[in-house]
């Protein structure tokens, strides 16, 4: 670290000179065309990284400080869904629903709710669920993958 | 009869035809591979036809739609040596930069000299910024801001090649200043406006080699970059899936642009053209509050600049400063400065891999080299070849606006030790 400093400050001194050189072709005999050369080279590398280190740095204190407001909100949120969440359930669940053999979800009565709830609302007929299943995780389902190409259309 | 054939021997004398070397001829002919390149390949076409005809029309002789005398400081009549040596001495102070003759430009320019000035004067770069800004979504960066080391690594094939062209110096191969050789490496950066701006600054004789190198690798960037990725990655790294990144408010959003400003500006001031008015169509975007000007900057303003950069970027290729070694020489090193760029982002990235615990996946550190949003796709595909429900487009885009602002930096920086002291 402190070399970098070091360089950098010689760096300074050495701009004007480095400067003069612009235009110059034939300085190979002069060693201080490789010096120069390569300060050029390392300052050029550090400076960059350096000010995206600090952006770096005021980002994520940035984000860690939006997060904690984020989560306190979100809490207070949470809280008043839940409440709403509890008056509504019984609404819900008075939508005919099969249990069907048990894989992953289908004992989940809220979640068999909301489905059926889904279905019934979309197709206004009788209809059975016989089980409700989580998709395999690493294939996308045709859901998702139309909500993911509409969100990256832009880019 | 004889007042017939004199007419028709004016008519030929003052035709093109008299005016064309072998070398005007060649010249048209590349503009004639470029047509092909924008046409039928569609590289980059909305930049690479106007250079191309651009080209074309600078090298059919006798049109003076563009002087490249002009804008030699060495044939300003107030510059020349034995005007100096005769006695005008307040001009010893003005450097071969500041001597350039702006008056006679307008007096005597054509068409195409006079909206260069929009190039030699720094005008078009950053208004081609303020439409990417404004189009840009730095979302995924300020969601994670690691990206920006991913960003800034990629911007090493600026310096690798920097060091390449002064050692091709050394072996006596090319005959390069060492604002040329900066002026070549930015092409690294992958970012046009960047490559134009800092080349017309320090080395304009090459801005038309220069700018067709660095649209037509852009443009490549889908055929350079998987061989490389490939090769520095094992099928475990590009197969990591990144978690869902968090969600950033628009208050963030607004912060971010005046926040990257101030910093930057205040570090490499050089940059502040760049870098400032990229952050200033940002933020017009993200405050939602100026939705007219969004509009103009991303569509009318940013189409009129694309045309008038293209065609007189075009118009600078000259037979004379074009055909030559230096082009060859430019077309290698803007290639390597392209590979090697792809490869310090994977390697950090695969860094970041090990360090974070496998979380993150090193083919986003490709995309570092900004070209966007093409070279974030490159990451996505190949992540898809080895996992095809991976997705890694939004990750990507981190790095990828992160090395927007780490080339602008980069030619920032070159600038204010290579440029011509004020």
């Amino acid at each position: 670290m402190n070399n970098a400093v070091v360089l950098l400050s010689e760096s300074g001194s050495v701009i004007d000179r480095l400067q003069g050189l612009g235009d110059a072709k034939k300085q190979l005999a002069d060693p201080d065309y490789w010096s120069s050369v390569g300060i050029i080279a390392l300052t050029g590398i550090l400076v960059v990284f350096l000010i995206l280190a600090i952006l770096i740095f005021v980002f994520w204190l940035m984000g860690t400080i939006f997060k904690a407001i984020d989560k306190s909100k979100s809490a207070k949120a949470e809280a008043k869904k839940n409440t709403e969440a509890a008056a509504a359930k019984p609404v819900v669940s008075s939508v005919e629903a099969e249990p069907a053999v048990g894989e992953d979800y289908t004992d989940d009565e809220e979640i068999v709710a909301v489905i059926s709830a889904a279905i019934a609302a979309y197709t206004e007929q009788s209809f059975t669920i016989k089980s409700i299943r989580k998709h395999d995780s690493r294939a996308r389902s045709a859901w998702s993958t139309a909500g993911i190409s509409e969100n990256t259309r832009p880019f | 009869m004889e007042i017939f054939t004199d007419t028709l021997n004016g008519l030929i004398d003052t035709s093109g035809f008299i005016g064309l070397g072998w070398q005007n001829a060649i010249m048209i002919l590349l503009s004639f591979v470029l047509f092909y390149l924008a046409i039928v390949k569609q590289y980059e076409p909305l930049l690479m036809l106007p250079i191309a005809f651009g080209m074309l029309l600078t090298n059919l002789p006798l049109t003076g739609l563009y002087h490249p005398e002009l804008w030699d400081p060495a044939t300003n009549p107030y510059f020349a040596p034995e005007y100096v040596e005769n006695g005008a001495n307040i001009l010893v102070n003005f450097t071969k930069e500041t001597s350039l003759d702006y008056g006679r430009v307008l007096h005597d320019g054509g068409l195409l000299d006079l909206l260069y000035l929009g190039v030699k004067l720094q005008i078009y770069p950053p208004l081609i910024f303020l439409g990417i800004g404004a189009m840009t979504d730095f979302g995924p960066l300020i969601a994670n801001p690691k990206s920006f080391l991913l960003g800034a690594a990629a911007q090493g094939g600026i310096f690798f090649t920097f060091l390449g062209a002064c050692l091709l110096n050394m072996t006596g191969i090319a005959d390069f200043t060492l604002k040329e050789a900066a002026s070549i490496a930015i092409i690294g950066g992958a970012d046009g406006p960047t490559a134009i701006y800092l080349t017309s600054k320090l080395a304009p004789q090459l801005l038309g080699s220069i700018a067709v190198a660095a649209y037509s690798y852009m443009a490549l960037v889908p055929v350079i970059q998987p061989p490389i990725m490939r090769l520095l990655t094992t099928e475990k790294e590009r197969s990591v899936r990144m978690g869902q990144l968090r969600e950033v408010s628009k208050l963030e959003k607004v912060v971010f642009p005046i926040a990257v400003t101030v910093i930057v500006s205040l570090v490499v001031p050089s940059a502040a053209p760049l870098v400032g008015i990229l952050m200033f169509g940002n933020l017009m975007k993200e405050s939602g509050v100026c939705d007219r000007l969004v509009k103009t900057a991303t569509n009318e303003l940013m189409n009129i600049i694309t045309i008038f950069l293209g065609i007189t970027v075009g118009a600078t290729a000259v037979a004379e400063n074009f055909l030559s070694w230096k082009t060859i020489f430019i077309i290698v090193l803007g290639l390597v400065a392209f590979c090697v760029g792809t490869a310090c982002g994977v390697l950090l990235g695969k860094l970041m891999y090990l360090i974070s615990g496998k979380k993150i996946n090193p083919l986003i550190g490709s995309a570092g080299v900004s070209a966007v949003p093409m070279a974030a796709r490159v990451s996505q595909k190949e992540g898809q070849k080895t996992d095809p429900s991976n997705f890694l487009l939004m990750h990507a885009m981190g790095p990828n606006v992160a090395g927007v602002i780490g080339s602008a930096v980069a030619a920032g920086v070159l600038l204010s030790i290579l440029g011509s002291p004020v």
